[in-house]
């Protein structure tokens, strides 16, 4: 991810948020609803009230997460675009994890994300070995990891994991004492956002301010200079690689313990995907991924009240950070073309 | 048993369109990993068309002519605008995949039961023509690719971008053409899914096909002919999932099978060695 002047990021975002809000309008309209109405919900339902912003912030401690695992995977020059079955690996973790565990909640919760972190970390290496010993892009290897985590999952919660009580396809829930309780009475939201968030923070100092990150930002940068200076590339990238992965499988992990309780099918909403979208939006900047994260889990919220009281249909909230990547790429590529 | 094979050729079969498509572009020198999209939206044009009155037939033809649309609109951003195309393919699956679940709300509202449509009259074995049609798309391109003056010219535009300028020809031309080519077949994959398997449409219906399709050209080496065998292992996988879950009591885990056409795929490419036979030029942007 190449790195560019604070007035060219000030251009591309104004072009980017002109197509989202282009969308919104158009999606709206194609709905029969008015744009006024539609807005109005959308903000109403992600920060109008307590429980909407609570919602809101529920929603982003996945995407977050996500969003800072694609950064650092991305800045090292490792496509990984298999956050969505990292993600998965790690809630199947937690799942499996989590309903076994007593005594003190603050030992299981350490577990359970422990067991979660590891999942995530783990998914990532049949793509890791078949890129170094293979020569597989693992843009198809992540993919594909994707497809199987998710087949997992559904076969998982019919299957090995299935809550014995009921026939329904989920596990078993975790006990109330383990789970997460919200930090203001009446909202979804819990401490796993501020621990989101202070992550974010974190891998902004690494990436920005150490030697580890200088490292990885090189290899990804220059991979041939990096060589030529004797960095060593292959374990660089196979560090950023898991250290992505383990960042997604947290992400599934707290969304297990603060937010479902349990694992059902299908169990993301894309999390991965459109953390890669935030990632891509942020430019690979954790703290900016983390803006642009929690934006979509805004969108994500408000879309729902959206679709309750104006009837725009909800998927709007997949589509907008999808138009809003395509239209950064076609800004940044325009601009690099003109020279700017 | 001859069932079981019908299901088989049945399934390959959109697979079949998509990856050939998929190497059409591949091979130009781009690459659309956006392809589950595309075929979403053709299984949602198709769905759609039907829907609305046209017959199954005219309802393949409309999917076609979204899929040209849509292969049109990432040239314009991978090729045209020498955007990341792994990155444009990534955004794509998301508008792809929202455009396509927000539509079908608009067009089916609030219920919830499922909205059949008319699926293709069986032309033998109770395959319809058009997906047996798939099976020699990959022979034409093959023909194309080694023997015609346009396929001379996309292959010249993947393997050495620079010599096809030199000789007067137009890389981001071709890549266009070979996106719109691409766009069209990936897309009537998607609307053979909706007129063949399942005549309906669900969110999600092309249930990673696409993905699988970008791994089969991987495996096939970017060797058309070669796809016929990686989508029938594929295709005769999903077939076996579909017999063994109406069986039951294999004692073989649930999620195994699920798992199994992703899991055939990355063992295909760990067989595939990697990129050899990849293009030379390609993902790299039009000079």
């Amino acid at each position: 991810m190449k790195q560019e002047s604070a007035t060219r990021r000030i251009v591309v975002a104004a072009i980017a948020l002109s197509a989202a809000a282009a969308a919104l309008v158009g999606l709206a309209l194609l709905a029969g609803a008015s744009p006024i109405d539609a807005l109005r919900a959308l903000a109403e339902g992600s920060v109008g009230s307590r429980a909407a912003l609570g919602e809101t912030l529920a929603r982003a401690t996945a995407l977050v997460l996500t969003a800072i695992a694609a950064s650092v995977a991305f800045r090292a020059g490792v496509l990984n675009i298999g956050l969505e079955g990292q993600f998965l690996a790690g809630a199947v973790a937690a799942a499996a994890v989590g309903p076994l565990l007593s005594g003190a909640p603050f030992a299981a919760r350490a577990c359970l994300l422990a067991a979660s972190t590891l999942a995530g970390a783990l998914w990532v290496l049949p793509a890791a070995y078949l890129e170094a010993r293979r020569g597989v892009p693992e843009v198809l290897s992540t993919i594909l990891l994707n497809l199987i985590a998710a087949a997992a999952v559904s076969g998982l919660v019919r299957g090995a994991l299935q809550d014995p009580k009921g026939d329904y396809p989920q596990s078993r829930a975790l006990p109330d004492a383990v789970r997460l309780a919200p930090l203001v009475s009446g909202s979804r939201a819990t401490a796993a956002i501020v621990a989101a968030l202070a992550l974010a923070l974190l891998v902004t100092l690494v990436l920005e301010a150490t030697p580890l990150g200088l490292k990885l930002r090189v290899t990804g940068l220059a991979p041939t200079a990096a060589r030529a200076i004797g960095l060593p590339g292959a374990r660089l990238r196979l560090l950023a690689f898991s250290a992505s992965g383990a960042l997604a499988g947290l992400a599934g992990g707290l969304e297990v313990l603060a937010v479902t309780g349990r694992l059902y099918d299908p169990f993301s909403a894309g999390a991965g995907y459109t953390g890669i979208a935030a990632a891509l939006l942020g430019g690979s900047h954790p703290l900016a991924a983390a803006a642009s994260a929690t934006l979509f889990a805004a969108l994500g919220a408000g879309s729902s009240a959206m679709q309750r009281d104006t009837g725009v249909p909800g998927a709007l909230a997949t589509i907008v950070p999808g138009v809003l990547v395509l239209a950064v790429l076609a800004a940044r590529a325009r601009l690099t073309q003109k020279g700017a | 048993m001859s069932g079981f094979f019908a299901v088989a050729l049945l399934l390959a079969a959109p697979l079949l369109l998509a990856a050939a498509g998929e190497l059409l572009l591949e091979r130009a020198g781009s690459i659309q990993i956006g392809l589950e999209g595309t075929m979403l939206i053709g299984a949602f044009t198709a769905f759609a068309a039907a829907r609305s009155g046209a017959g199954p037939h005219a309802a393949l033809l409309a999917a076609a002519g979204a899929g040209l649309l849509a292969g049109a609109a990432f040239a314009a951003f991978a090729v045209a605008g020498r955007a990341d195309p792994i990155l444009v393919g990534t955004a794509w699956n998301l508008v792809a995949a929202g455009g396509t679940a927000f539509s079908y709300r608009l067009l089916a509202g609030e219920t919830g039961s499922i909205l059949e449509v008319k699926a293709l009259p069986s032309f033998v074995f109770g395959l319809p023509a058009a997906a047996l049609a798939a099976f020699l798309v990959p022979a034409v391109l093959e023909v194309f690719l080694a023997r015609t003056r346009p396929g001379l010219a996309l292959v010249a535009a993947g393997e050495n971008p620079l010599a096809l300028e030199a000789t007067g020809g137009s890389v981001v031309a071709v890549r266009t053409a070979a996106s719109v080519a691409a766009g069209a077949l990936g897309a009537s994959g998607g609307a053979l899914l909706v007129l063949t398997v399942s005549p309906t449409f669900v969110e999600g219906v092309t249930a990673g096909r696409g993905f699988l399709a970008l791994a089969l050209v991987v495996f096939a080496r970017w060797k058309p002919l070669r796809l016929v065998p990686g989508a029938l292992l594929v295709g005769g996988a999903t077939a076996l999932q579909y017999r063994l879950q109406a069986g039951g009591g294999t004692g073989i885990p649930y999620a195994v099978f699920l798992a199994l056409p992703g899991l055939l795929a990355l063992f295909a490419l760990a067989a595939a060695r990697g990129r050899g036979g990849a293009p030379k030029a390609l993902g790299t942007p039009a000079p």
